[in-house]
Formats: C-alpha cells, structure tokens, sequence
C-alpha cells in the first residue's frame, strides 16, 4: 500500500486539471463536489497507508518511492521521490482531513460565487501542493510543494481581485514568502555543496555522523530556518499573514492556519538532527525568535475588532509556540500542538466564517454580540474551539501547550515565563472574542443598514454542509489530545509513532525538575488559563474592569506601517535612484558618444569655410609637420 | 644610370604600351575627327570613348594574364613598370571611363530632353558634345601613367595629364557656377600641391643622383657610397608624400574634395572618387614601397598618423552632412584612410605579411572605385528628378525621401552599395575592409587595426541615415525615373559587390602576384 | 573529445536550415509581388519547413555523443583558410531547435498591418541568419551570419516598430557594430597568432581550440576582444542600453526574436568561443564576469519594477535572465553550464511568450503603459490565466521550466562562486516583485471604462500560447530528455578547460571537511 503514496498527491491534482480544463463547464455546485471527494479519497489513501505503516515494526516506517528522476546533472542527482514515513504521513493525514472538511464547508461558504468552480480548483492545487511538501524525499520536492502552496495562496488571497486590498495582500504574500524561499535555496547550495545531495536522508546522516563541518550544518539549519520564518509567519517576516485575512475565510482555515502555515515547523522537524547537530545558537534563535513572536502577536491580538485578524495574529502567536519548541527540542510536542492547533485553529476560522456569512460578511466584532441564540450550532463548536485554544482541559490545546512548556521550562525558565504570559494573553483575547461575539446585548440592528440587508435583517445560522465540518472539527478539538497524554510512557501515542523520525534529534529532558514536577507545571498552566478566561470576563461581561485596547495594539505595535514606510520611503527612492542613473549616466553616456563625434564634426566642420586661402593654409601647415617629423628623423641618422 | 653616356634610344615593347597608345589614340582621334565634322547622332561621342577605353581595357587583361607566367619587368630603360599591380588598376581606370562615359551621355540626353528651361539642366553638362569624352580618355591616360610610372618624372608627367583634365571636367557644367567654384578651387590647390610634389622630386634626384624608383631604392640600399644628406632626402619624400596626399585628399590635404566633388558634376564626381582615387594611391604606393623601403621606418608612423586622422575626421565630419553628396565625399576621404592602414602595413618591410600590405590596398581601391561609381549613378539620377522637380538643393538628403516606395528595386540596390560601403559581410566592401585589417593584424598593428574598425562604425551612421530617407520617411516626390545607363551602372556594381562579397576567391588568389612590383 | 564527429550524412541538413528560409525570402520578395495572397504561405511553408528540419535533427541527434554532429565542411575563402563548417552539438542543438520553432510561430501568429511583403523577407533572411550563427564552426563564418542579422532587425525595428523606431533601430546598429569593431580584429588575430601551433592560417574553430596553442597574454587580450562583442550583444551591464529601445520599439515579432534567440547568439558566443577558444583567460576574467552578471541580474530587476512601459520592463528583466546565464557560463561546473545553456531557451520561450502577450495587449489597447490598464483579469480571465503561467515561469516557479535552468545554474556556481551566487539568489525574490506588481496593477483591480471593452483571447493567439505553455510546463517537469542531450557537450567543454588549465571542478560533499 506505502508503494501507492503517490496515488496521495495526484488524486487532487488530477481534481486540478479537471477543473482547469472544464471548471466553466461543470460549474456550482458539481465542481465543489468533485474537488472535495477527490481531496476525500486522497484521505482514504492516506488512511491506508498509515495502517500499513502501521503493521510494521518501527524502523522499517521509512519508504521512498521515486516516480522519475527529474534533474540529473553529473554529480547532482535529484530525483522526484515521495517518502512515506510516520512524520510526513501525520502530516498528509491532517492535511487531506481537515482538507476535505475545509472544501465541504466551501460549497456552503462559497454559494453563488460567480468564480466558484475556479475557487476549488485553486483549493486542490493547493492540496497537491502541501502534500507535495510533506511528502517530499529530498529538499527540492518539498521546495516545489514549498512554492506552490505559496503560489496557491496567492491566488486565493487575491481571489475577489476586483478588490484592491485583496491584490496587494496577495503580492504582499508571495513577495514576503520569496525573502524566506532565498533560505531555503541557498540552504539547498549549501547541502549540495557539503553534502552532495539535497535528499534529507543524506543531509541528516551526514550531520549525524559528522561528515561535514558544524559550520555547513549551522548555515542549512539557520537558512532553513530563514525560509520557515517566511511561510511560518514569524518575526521579522509575520506581516504578511494578518493581510491575507483578504481571502475567503476558508482559506484562511485551511491554508493560513491548518497547514501551510506549518510547513515551516515540519521542516524543522524534518531536518531535526542537522539542527541538533548545529552550534548551539541555532536552536537558541529559533526558542528566542518563537517566544518573541508568540508574546508580540498575543498582545496585538488582544485590542482587534476584526473578527478574523484576532484569529490571524493567535495563529501567529500559536506558530510562535510550536517554534519555541523546536527551539527547546521538542519536536513531538512542536508536532503534537502543530495537529491540535489545526484543528481548533480551523474550527475557529470556519466558525468565524460562519459568523461573517449569517452576518452578511460583517467582520467587525463591535457590531456582533448576543449572536448564540441566531446561530446555536456555530456558537457551541465556536466555544469549544475557544476552551481548546485558552488551555482548558480536558481540551485538546492544553494537552499539547502544556507538553511544549514543559519541555520549555527544562530548556531556559526565563522562555518559560514569556510562554506562560503568552498563555494567559491568550485565554484572555479568545474569551474576549467569544463574549463579543455570542454574548453580551446585539449591536447589529443599528448597524443593519450598511450590509445591504433588505427589510429586517437577522443573522442566521448557516447550511448544513458549513456546520457538519464545525461539529466533526469540535469533537476532534475535544478529543485531540488523547494522542499523547502526560500520564505515562505508554499514553504518548504520537511519541511512539514518531520515534524513528525525530529520535536523533528529540532532547531528552529526563531528570529534569521539570520532567519530575510536571503536575507542578500542569497546575500552572490551569490556574493560568483559568486566569485570563477570569480577567477577560471582568472586562467584556461584567465590565468591572476597564478595556486595555491601546492604538499602539491595535495597529500591531505599527511594526507593519514602519516596514511600509520604509519600503515605499527610502525603498522605492533608491530604486527610483537606480533607473534615473540607469536613464541619466548609463544610456546617457551611449547618446553621449554620439553627441560627441556629432559635436566634434560640428567644430571640425567649420574649418570648411569654402576659402581656397584656408585650404591652402592647411596644407601649408601639414606640409610643414610632415616635414618636420621627416627632417627631425633625418639628422637623427 | 650612366649619365654621362651617348643617348641610346632604349628598346620600345610596344605591345605593351599599346593600352597608353590606344586612350591617346582615342582622345586625338575624338578631338580632330569630331571637330572637323559635324556634331555626331547623340551618344556615339560616348560610343567612341567606351569602345577605345575598352579595347584598351582588354589588352591589359591580356597583358595581366600573360603575366602569371613571366615576371614583372619595366618598360624603356625602367620608365614605366610592367607587372599586374599596375594593370589590374589600369583595367579599372578603363572601366571607370565605360561607364562614367556612359552616365556622361545619360546626363547629356535628359538635359536635352528637358529642352532650354535653364533650371532643368542644373545638373547636366551642356547637351551631347565630344569634350568632355576626349578629357576622359585623356585623364584615363594621365591615370595610367601614374599607375604604372616607375620614375619620378614620369610619375609627375602623368599627375598632371589627369589632374588639368579634371580641372577642365570639374568645371564643365557651364550653367552652374558651383562647378566653376569647383574646378577653380581644384585648379588652384592642385596647382599648389604639384609644386610640392615637384620640390620633393628635386630633392630626391639631388641626395640620390637618380628619379628612377628602383634606382633610387639602389643608391639608398648600399651604404658605402658618398656621404648622403638624410635630412635633405627625407625632406624630399616629406614633400612628395604632401604632393600625393592631396591627391588621394588625406587629412589635413583633404579640405578641397568635399567643395569639389559637391561643385562637379555628379558623373565627374563618380569619376574623381573612383579614377582618381586609385591613380593616387597606387602611385604613391608604388613610390615608397619601391624607391623608400630602406626609409620604411621613416615613413610608416607618418603614414600611421595621416592614416588615423584621415579615418577619425573623415567619418566624423561625414555625419554631420545634410547633402548626399558631401556625405560620400567624405566617405571617400575615410575610405581613403582605410587604404592607408594597408599601406602602413606594407611598410613593415622586414615583416613576410608586408607585402599583404601593398596587395590590399590595390584591392581595396579597386573595389571602393566600383562602389563609388555605383552610388555616385544612383545620386545623379535621383538629383536629377529632384532638379526636375524644381528643388533648390537637387541632392540633399531630403531628395531621397521615400525614394523604396517609388522605386522599390533601384532603393535596394543602392541600399547594397551603401552597406557594403559600411563593411557589411558578403559585400565586397567587407572583403576590402578585412583585407586591410588581415594585414594591419598580420603586422601586429592591432591599434591601427580597431582605430579603423571604430571608426567604420561611426562612419555606419552616415550609410544608415541614407537609408532611412529612402526606407523609412515618406515619399516626397514622384517615381524617379531611371536612365538605361543608370540601370546598367548599378546592375553591374550590385553585381560586382555580391559576387566579390560572397566569392572573393577569385581576387584573393591574385594577391600574391600583385604585390610583386617591378622595380 | 570536441572534435568533430563522423557522423556526417549524404544530404547537408545544416545547410538546409540556412538556405531553406533564404529562398523562403526570395520567394516572397518575387513571387509574392504577383501573388499577394502567397506570399504568407510561402513564408509560413518555408519557415515550417526550417522548423520541421531542426525537430529532425533533435530526434536524430545522438545524446551519447559529445562532439559536433551533422558536420558538414567544404572550402569556401582558401586564400584566407575560411571554410563553409557547420556542425550542431548539445550546446547549439536547442538553440536551434528554438529558432526553427520560434520562426514559424511569430509568423503565424503575428500581422504587421502593413508592407507584409519585405515583412515576411526580412524575417526569413534574420532566421537564416541567426540558424547560421548558431551552427557555423568557423570564426569568420560566425562573424558574417553574426554581423548580417543586423540588417534584417534593423528594418525591422525602422520599418514596422513604434514611434521612436528610426532611435530605436540606429541605436542597435551602431552599437552592436561597435562591439563586432573589436570581435573582427580578434578573430583575424586568434587566425594568424594560431598560425604556426595550428599548422597554416585556418578560422576552423576546432582547429583553432583544440590545436592552438596562444601565450597567456595573446589569449587574454583576444579574449577580452571577443567579450566586449559578446557582452553587447547579450547584453551585460553597463552595454545594456539598446535592449530597452530596441525592444520597446521593435514590432512584436521583432521583440519576440530579439529576447527568443537572438541574445543568445551573445551567450552563445561567450560559451562556444570564449570559453573554447581561450580557456586560461576565460578562467582568468571570471571574476569580473561574475561581478557583471550578478550587478546585470540586480540592476536589471531594479530598473524593471521602476518602469511604467510594460514592453521596458520586460526588457529589463531580460537583462536579469541574462546575467544569471552568465553566471552560470563561467562558473565552469557540469550543472553550471548545462544549466546555463538550458536557461538560453527556458529565457527564449518564456521571454518570447511574454512579448507576446504585451502585444496582444498592445493590440486591444493600444497602450503599453501600465497606468493605463487594469482590471483585465476581470473581462479576460483566460488572457490573465496565460500570462500568470508565463510569468510565473519568469519567476522561477518550481515546476515550470524557468526554475529549473536558474536552480541548476546557481546550485552549480554555488562552489567557484559562491558569494556571487548568494547575492544572485535574492534576484530570485525581485523577480517577483516587480512581475507581481505589474500584473497586480494590469490585470487585477476594478475593471474602469477604457479597459472594459478588453477582448478576450482569440482561438488562434490561444493556440500560439498554447505552444509556448506546453513547453514551459514539459521542460519544468521532466527537463531530463533535454538536461541528458545537452550534459555531454557541456562537460566536454569544461573537461577542454580543465585540460589546458590548473582549473578543477569542485568536487561536491568534500567542501565541508
């Protein structure tokens, strides 16, 4: 069955091609039809190759298929392979899954669109894309799913293109992606040239072994980590991930907070022991660079209005958590949260979306509030979503943010503080969401007339196919945990599973006061919670408390306007400078030269006066030098 | 030279002589014949001219094939040089004079046609009449001598037969006074250079006791004779080589030929640009490859710097010409340079590729000659329209406005001289260029070398701005109408450009037996 | 090891490609003046028929075989050692595959709305020309192909380019000319400097490398001579200057040769008789070629984000192509150079269908300016879905053909030069904006007036594009059929290198111990 991994990747590819050709033609809603039980089957397949992983012992989990080789050149060798292994088949498992729920609810969200069917073509291209990325057994296979999903993004970013804003955010998406796409190239010359090949099994031998310098290792570490910062939205390169709020909203579930936004922390993992191998300053960046964007985008997300950039800076936040365990080692943990994030993360999205579609797509939450008894469905799995994401157990979030603070804390306690206040911010933006949005007293009949609903306008609840994927997605959010559970050995399922992959890499935080008081910690990440659910309810429900929503938060620390600035500032001025050089000197220089031979005829020209005199005065005069030359010459000899 | 001996009449080869006898047979029987009888049927004066100039034309390809076989020798006593460096540009001065006597009667018959408006004639000489064919054949004579003298005074004799004959042609368009300007102008300069050219001989014959080439390379070669005076000699070849550079009008020599070729008649311009471009050139070659090789240090870097100014001023000063005419004026002046490059190279003596030297630069006159007189046809029978048309400056740029949409097929072939005139592949102006070049190279010259290239880039923009009034503005005029001999010259100097361009074999393998002079 | 191969057949195939398209033109310019509805199946026949020959030879081609195939030698200028030497090898093979395909394609595709007659001639007389330059293993041969395409692009870009085309056209006459100045003497010099090592005076270029034996200071300066040639024409920073005019002014069909093949005839040259010819002083200049490439990629792609002209900007981003070619020229490794003469291609097809399509647009609106278009994307979705492909691939799009010569080229320069390469790479992300940015403010954005009435694509430009995206997506998926014709040449060539001088590859996986 693991010999039929490709059929995973192809399957929405064909859906793909399908629909290029004859997307017109089918049109709503058979496209969404097919694209959703072509990316479903490709699930199915994915399915089965996990079972069949399954029955093996596990180290022989590992199996590469190649469908041909695709650039060989002398020493360079690059085949197009597909690996099926423990790690990238969680990854294909949750990306075809949650993949097929997204395009279900699509059909609903995406009614009447007059660009439907090409909406899901761009959806299934994207699917092939990320599993191409997953699945691919070297760096260059990945780098091709790499930039399609980036390019895929693009499209559906800028897919109401009419849209200015939606343009900009598109282009402002791919531009920011290609900064982090330089890393990874330049990660790939860099392998080549130590090791020979870019296909990962080589690259992590290589550094496991020591076969290359710690230098080369450090510098494929850190420039893949250059690109990860790209895709994965963290800082400097985040801004571009709030702005693609632009797209649809099941694009924003799918691709900006499920899967290509966690490309970057596969990746990590997936070349784990080239950083476990690397000078210890790398895996410190990485832990530091985390926290940071973790705290950073909680605080900003805690003084939005927009329904969606509150989602869009927690899934930042949330990537910066997953980063800081890679950062610390814990790679089961950084994946174990990468999967229950996906599925509360889309579960919010999709509720959210489901709120914007009853309410007309108004996005701003101060015009919300009371919407629980319009929407019944999309309130209670949108709450679930929040006890998962706030860290409340039994919900799936804790399980797994409390397995990377713990691991955290064993690393570097100070980390561990900036994670927990994290935590805390957090449960307090969501529970402020929730409130919003579901409680409190309706503040939308005033704002009736703007969103051109006609007569009496009442949110209501949306079709079955958006709240089928909601409900699956809430119990997912409810039970995710159980995949790895503190209690003992045996309960850490995921672990297990991944042990071949990450066991070179995974720190050992045995013996640790961490690992010894880790009901310690777990208390603490409860009282925590609890914490900021409490103060964020003082707040927003029984308005004890004033709101803390300074400009300053609001407009994301102006982190975004200043890169603006500066970019359309000196930026655009140096550029202006290049081609005025490139205008004034360079060309000028070319007309300059012909100038000159026109000018200096010009002169020369009026030695042509028509007078015999004049002309016999020159020959006199050249008569006169060539004697010279020749007399001079003469008494020399 | 035993001068102090009896005169003995030396032994006359007169099979060899005959292509001299037979062009001054021609102009005498012109002269007394057609002044003693009443005026000929339009266009046989022309006949008379084109039948002699070709016989005697033939006779010399005979005598130049005869003589891949035997070696090249001199004529009476060393006077006249018999070898085919000579006559090949012998043969060219013939067919220089078949068709400029051709376009002569051309321009005598459409002056006719257009009757007496005075206007119309601007261009044409006066109707059909037999002088200017007789100066013709008589220039073509002078032309010959000089190509072939192989003794100072002889070589004199002969630069002044042609010369007076182009004063008098230069001038010969009696209703515009530009081409009595011309002629005086020419008249007057060419006078003043022939006094140098003759004080250079003095000097010459009064250092080395002798005017004959070889003789004098003789006396310069073995250094156990009496005391020379080297300043003196040299001061004689510095006055010969100012004689000669204006008549190939080298830069600072050159400023009469852009009045000249404008004032003259275009037929007579063609003529100058062509004949008496290679007389000069082959004669001056002649002069210091054979009298002055032991002085080739002496002479060469002179030759180097008249070489790079003519190129720069000549291409430089072409661009800024509004008047076709003085455009190719000009052009002839940079030509010229080019066949300096290969006369610098024929002074590398020691070098084994000198004589590569001396053999391109014979060609490259001769196949700058037949583009010079294509393109100098396609100016007067454009110019000629344009004067038709009542225009002020018959051939200014302006004239040749949209001259493709008119007469599609006469544009391109005049578009081939022009770009073969650029050096452009598979013409025989880039066969012409690259020879020179070869040698130069060949001689390590590389500065000399990419100086000239430039420079026919700059020179490139003058052809390119004809052809874009021809190709690229509107027609400004009617379809210009195109004389059977204006047919016949471009035909024939297309062909000669393509065929020489894409098979220079022919020529090439002469090479080698040009260069062989006699001495 | 280059030495020409003995697989020489009956018919002269080489040939044909150069006198096929001559008689085309001749064809149009006399038979067409009777028959006016012929002269564009004529043209069309013959150029199809130029087309069909070098897809012949493509699948006749031996990929095993790393010299010169075809090779067809007769005497031409004995007197001078010039002989008519033709020969294809990896290296030409693709380059003139393009061109027999570009060629038919523009012609088909393209009307010139006036004068269609010398249009056509002209045309046919540039393809001989340009298919001779690519295939003629004589230095003196080369220069005359290499000089003659001047004239047909010179009418061209005068006859039926746009209003600053007399500029436009002089401009890229004088200027190549000037760089050919220097390519002439060097040529004549390699001749007779070679004369004593090689035997007598010959312009054949396998002779010439293979036996010539030049001193160091000879081979530098002549290969200095023969680069400012090269460099004009491909052309590299700071001779770059004509491309914008040229192209901005040129017909459609005239940019659409232009960027297709005939800049390549400069890369080409670099590769073929730079690299070949001297290999010491191609070793030696690398340094200044990288530096040039690498300030050609960024500069190009800075000026193209800052023009307003569609047309300028997608010279200019030629320009940035080009530098990476360069690059990858002189960086001397098997991935490098195969990459390098790969990315000629991938350039020509991407570049060509790009030109196109400005001219379709150019066509509807008859404006290139960028400001004045948007919101086609909305009224032409298909035209839009075509250019995004294309452009795409100008970006480096993994999986369409663009990345693959790019990637190849800098993984392969990536060891002899690598600070280059990584200042190289961030030309990977320019690439993007300034495509992106145009496309944004053309295609998206709501549709105003002055755009609304855009047409969408016709049934025969979609099937002109079509072509050209086929290929972009084959090449970029499985390039192996053609990255395993062209490797063999190109390693020859370097092992040429490696033969005459203290130069080694690098050897991959040992650089980190």
């Amino acid at each position: 069955m693991t010999d039929l991994v490709w059929l995973v990747p192809l399957l929405p590819l064909v859906g793909g091609l399908i629909l290029v050709v004859f997307g017109a033609r089918i049109g709503e809603p058979r496209a969404g039809w097919l694209a959703t039980l072509l990316t479903a089957s490709s699930f199915v397949v994915t399915v089965l190759v996990y079972l069949d992983l399954l029955g093996m012992p596990a180290e022989e989990r590992s199996h590469v298929v190649s469908l041909f080789s695709w650039i060989p050149v002398g020493s360079l060798q690059i085949d197009f392979a597909l690996l099926a292994d423990p790690l990238s088949i969680t990854m294909a498992l949750f990306v075809t899954g949650i993949g097929s729920l997204i395009h279900l609810y699509a059909i609903g969200y995406m009614h009447g669109d007059p660009k439907f069917s090409k909406f899901f073509l761009y959806l299934n291209l994207f699917v092939f894309s990320m599993l191409a990325l997953v699945l691919g057994e070297n760096l260059l296979v990945t780098f091709l799913g790499w930039e399609g999903v980036g390019a895929c993004s693009y499209f559906l970013i800028s897919f109401w293109h009419n849209r200015d804003s939606a343009a900009v955010a598109g282009k402002k998406a791919f531009v920011t992606n290609r900064i982090g796409d330089w890393g990874v190239m330049t990660a790939m010359f860099v392998a080549f040239s130590a090791v020979g090949s870019v296909s990962y099994k080589a690259i992590n031998e290589a550094a496991h072994e020591g076969a290359i310098s710690q230098t080369a290792i450090s510098a494929i570490a850190i420039l893949l980590f250059v690109g990860a910062c790209g895709k994965s939205a963290q800082l400097p390169l985040y801004f571009w991930l709030p702005d693609a709020m632009e797209g649809p909203t099941p694009v924003s579930a799918l691709i900006h907070a499920a899967t290509m936004v966690t490309a970057g922390v596969f990746l990590m993992t997936r070349v784990g022991p080239v950083l476990a191998e690397s000078y210890g300053w790398v895996p410190d960046t990485i832990a530091i660079v985390g926290a940071a964007t973790a705290l950073f985008a909680a605080t900003i997300a805690v003084a939005q209005h927009d329904i969606k950039r509150v989602l869009a800076y927690s899934t930042v936040s949330q990537l910066g958590f997953m980063f800081l365990a890679i950062g610390s080692g814990a790679y089961v943990a950084a994946i174990f949260h990468m999967v229950t994030h996906a599925f509360f993360k889309a579960l919010l999205f999709l509720g959210s979306g489901s709120v914007i579609h009853g309410m007309h797509h108004e996005q701003d939450m101060r015009k919300m509030g009371a919407l629980r008894a319009a929407m019944p469905v999309t309130a209670f799995t949108f709450i679930i979503g929040w006890l998962a994401i706030a860290g409340v157990p039994p919900f799936a979030g804790f399980w797994s943010k409390d397995e990377i603070l713990l691991y955290v804390y064993a690393d570097n306690r100070l980390l561990y503080v900036v994670g927990m206040v994290t935590a805390l911010l957090t449960a307090y933006y969501m529970t402020r969401q929730v409130i919003l949005v579901f409680f409190g007293e309706a503040r939308w009949h005033d704002a009736a007339g703007e969103h051109g609903a006609h007569g009496d306008f009442r949110p209501h609840e949306s079709p079955k196919v958006m709240l089928i994927p909601l409900v699956v997605l809430s119990v997912l959010s409810v039970v995710g945990g159980g995949m790895q559970l503190p209690f003992s050995k045996d309960l850490h399922f995921l672990e297990h599973w991944l042990e071949p992959v990450v066991e070179e890499a995974e720190r050992s935080i045995k013996g640790t006061w961490a690992y010894d008081n880790k009901y310690v910690l777990l208390g603490a990440a409860i009282v925590v919670a609890l914490t900021g659910i409490a103060l964020s309810v003082a707040v927003y429900a029984k308005r004890r408390l004033p709101a803390i929503e300074p400009k300053v938060l609001e407009n994301a620390w102006f982190y975004d306007a200043t890169v603006a600035r500066l970019v359309g500032g000196p930026g655009a001025a140096s550029f202006r400078g290049v081609t005025l050089f490139d205008a004034r000197f360079v060309d000028g220089a070319v007309n300059g030269a012909g100038a000159v031979a026109r000018g200096l005829g010009g002169v020369v020209r009026r030695s042509q006066t028509g007078f015999v005199r004049a002309y016999a005065v020159f020959i006199a005069l050249g008569a006169v030098a060539l004697l010279a030359w020749f007399v001079w010459r003469g008494w020399l000899a | 030279m035993d001068l102090t001996g009896d005169f003995v009449a030396p032994s006359i080869d007169w099979y060899a002589l005959s292509p001299y006898i037979a062009l001054l047979g021609g102009a005498l029987v012109l002269l007394l014949v057609g002044s003693l009888t009443p005026r000929w049927p339009r266009g046989w004066y022309a006949m008379l001219t084109a039948l002699t100039a070709g016989a005697a034309g033939v006779v010399a390809s005979l005598q130049f094939a005869a003589l891949a076989d035997d070696a090249p020798r001199s004529l009476m006593k060393g006077v006249l040089a018999h070898d085919r460096f000579g006559l090949l540009a012998v043969i060219a001065i013939c067919a220089a004079v078949i068709i400029t006597s051709m376009m002569a009667s051309d321009v005598a018959v459409s002056a006719a046609a257009a009757g007496d408006a005075p206007s119309a004639v601007a261009d044409g000489a006066q109707t059909d009449s037999l002088e200017p064919y007789s100066l013709l054949l008589v220039a073509a004579l002078g032309a010959a001598i000089m190509v072939t003298a192989n003794d100072l005074v002889v070589s004199f004799l002969g630069i002044e037969i042609l010369s007076i004959s182009l004063y008098v042609l230069a001038a010969s368009d009696r209703r515009r006074t530009a081409s009595h300007e011309a002629g005086l102008k020419y008249f007057v300069l060419g006078g003043f250079s022939s006094a140098f050219l003759l004080y250079g001989i003095a000097l010459v014959y009064g250092t080395t006791g002798q005017t004959n080439l070889g003789g004098i390379a003789v006396v310069l070669a073995d250094e156990v004779t009496l005391p020379r005076n080297d300043a003196m000699l040299l001061a004689g070849v510095a006055l010969l080589l100012v004689g000669f550079a204006f008549k190939v009008s080298l830069v600072p020599f050159h400023s009469w030929t852009p009045d000249v070729y404008h004032g003259a008649p275009t037929y007579v311009t063609g003529f100058m640009a062509s004949l008496g471009k290679i007389a000069a050139i082959v004669a001056l070659v002649r002069l210091f490859v054979v009298a002055f090789p032991v002085r080739a240090d002496d002479w060469r870097p002179a030759v180097f710097v008249l070489a790079v100014l003519t190129l720069v001023v000549g291409s430089v000063l072409a661009i800024v010409q509004t008047d076709v005419k003085r455009m190719l004026a000009y052009s002839s002046i940079s030509h010229a340079g080019f066949m300096l490059v290969g006369l610098e190279a024929a002074g590398h003596i020691g070098s084994s590729s000198a004589s590569e030297g001396t053999s391109s630069t014979l060609i490259y006159v001769v196949l700058y000659s037949v583009l010079a007189l294509g393109s100098f046809a396609a100016v007067s029978i454009v110019s000629r329209t344009a004067t038709a048309a009542g225009s002020t400056n018959a051939t200014s740029l302006d004239a040749f406005k949209g001259v493709a949409k008119t007469n599609p097929v006469f544009a391109l072939g005049f578009t081939v001289l022009l770009l073969a005139q650029a050096g452009v592949p598979l013409t025989s102006g880039f066969v012409a260029k690259f020879g020179v070049i070869r040698a130069a190279v060949s001689t390590e010259s590389y500065v000399l070398a990419i100086l000239a290239m430039v420079s026919a880039v700059i020179a490139a923009y003058l052809y390119l701005r004809i052809m874009v009034s021809m190709w690229l503005s509107d027609s400004s005029s009617a379809r210009r109408t195109v004389s059977f001999a204006g047919r016949v010259t471009l035909a024939a100097a297309v062909a000669i450009t393509l065929v020489l361009g894409v098979l220079p074999t022919y020529l090439l393998r002469l090479s080698e037996s040009l260069a062989s002079l006699a001495r | 090891m280059l030495a020409a191969s003995s697989s020489t057949i009956p018919f002269p195939v080489l040939t044909s490609l150069v006198v096929v398209p001559l008689v085309g033109a001749a064809l149009v310019i006399f038979f067409g003046r009777a028959r006016q509805e012929w002269t564009k199946l004529t043209a069309l026949l013959t150029s199809v028929t130029t087309g069909a020959v070098s897809l012949w030879v493509l699948q006749a081609f031996d990929s095993s075989e790393a010299g010169f195939q075809f090779v067809s030698q007769h005497e031409w200028i004995p007197a001078w050692g010039i002989s008519w030497h033709l020969g294809i090898d990896g290296i030409s093979l693709f380059l003139v595959v393009l061109t027999g395909v570009l060629f038919p394609l523009v012609i088909a595709g393209v009307d010139p709305h006036h004068d269609e007659r010398p249009y056509l001639a002209w045309l046919l007389v540039l393809e001989a020309g340009v298919m001779g330059s690519f295939i003629s293993l004589d230095l003196f041969l080369f220069f005359v192909f290499f000089e003659i395409v001047l004239v047909p692009m010179y009418f061209l870009i005068g006859g039926w380019g746009y209003d600053q085309r007399v500029y436009a056209a002089t401009k890229f006459f004088l200027f190549t000319m000037a760089g050919s100045a220097f390519l002439l003497v060097g040529i004549v010099a390699t001749a007779l400097l070679s004369r004593d090592s090689v035997g007598s005076v010959t312009f054949d270029v396998v002779a010439l490398a293979e036996t010539g034996a030049l001193s160091v200071t000879q081979g530098r300066w002549l290969f200095v001579a023969f680069a400012i040639a090269f460099a004009v024409k491909v052309p590299l920073f700071p001779v770059h200057t004509w491309l914008p005019d040229a192209h901005t002014q040129a017909p459609t069909a005239g940019s659409v040769i232009l960027a297709g093949v005939l800049l390549k005839m400069g890369t080409y040259g670099l590769l073929r008789f730079g690299v070949y010819l001297f290999p010491e002083a191609s070793v030696w200049a690398r340094p200044v070629l990288y530096t040039l490439a690498v300030i050609g990629i960024i500069y190009g792609a800075i000026a193209a984000t800052m023009q307003t002209d569609l047309k300028r900007l997608v010279a200019y981003s030629s320009v940035a192509h080009l530098g990476f070619i360069v690059l990858g020229t002189f960086a001397l490794t098997d991935q490098a150079v195969t990459g390098g003469v790969m990315q000629m291609v991938n350039h020509g097809v991407s570049t060509g269908a790009l030109f196109l399509l400005v001219g379709m647009i150019y066509e509807r609106r008859h404006t290139r300016q960028i400001a004045e278009l948007r919101g086609l994307q909305q009224v032409a979705p298909v035209f839009a879905g075509f250019f995004m492909v294309v452009m795409l691939s100008s970006i480096g799009l993994p999986g369409l053909n663009g990345f693959v010569g790019e990637f190849l080229i800098l993984i392969g320069s990536f060891d002899t030069a690598r600070w280059w390469v990584i200042v190289a790479t961030t030309g990977v992300i320019l690439a993007a904006l300034y495509l992106l940015w145009a496309y944004q403010r053309v295609f998206h954005g709501e549709v105003d007036d002055a755009n609304r009435g855009f047409a969408e694509l016709r049934p025969r430009e979609g099937a002109l594009l079509f072509v050209f995206v086929a290929i972009i997506v084959f090449t970029g998926v499985y390039p192996k059929p053609m990255l395993s014709r062209i490797e063999p040449s190109a390693k020859a060539l370097i092992e040429h290198v490696e033969s005459r001088t203290d130069y080694q590859r690098p050897a991959q996986g040992e650089a980190g111990k």
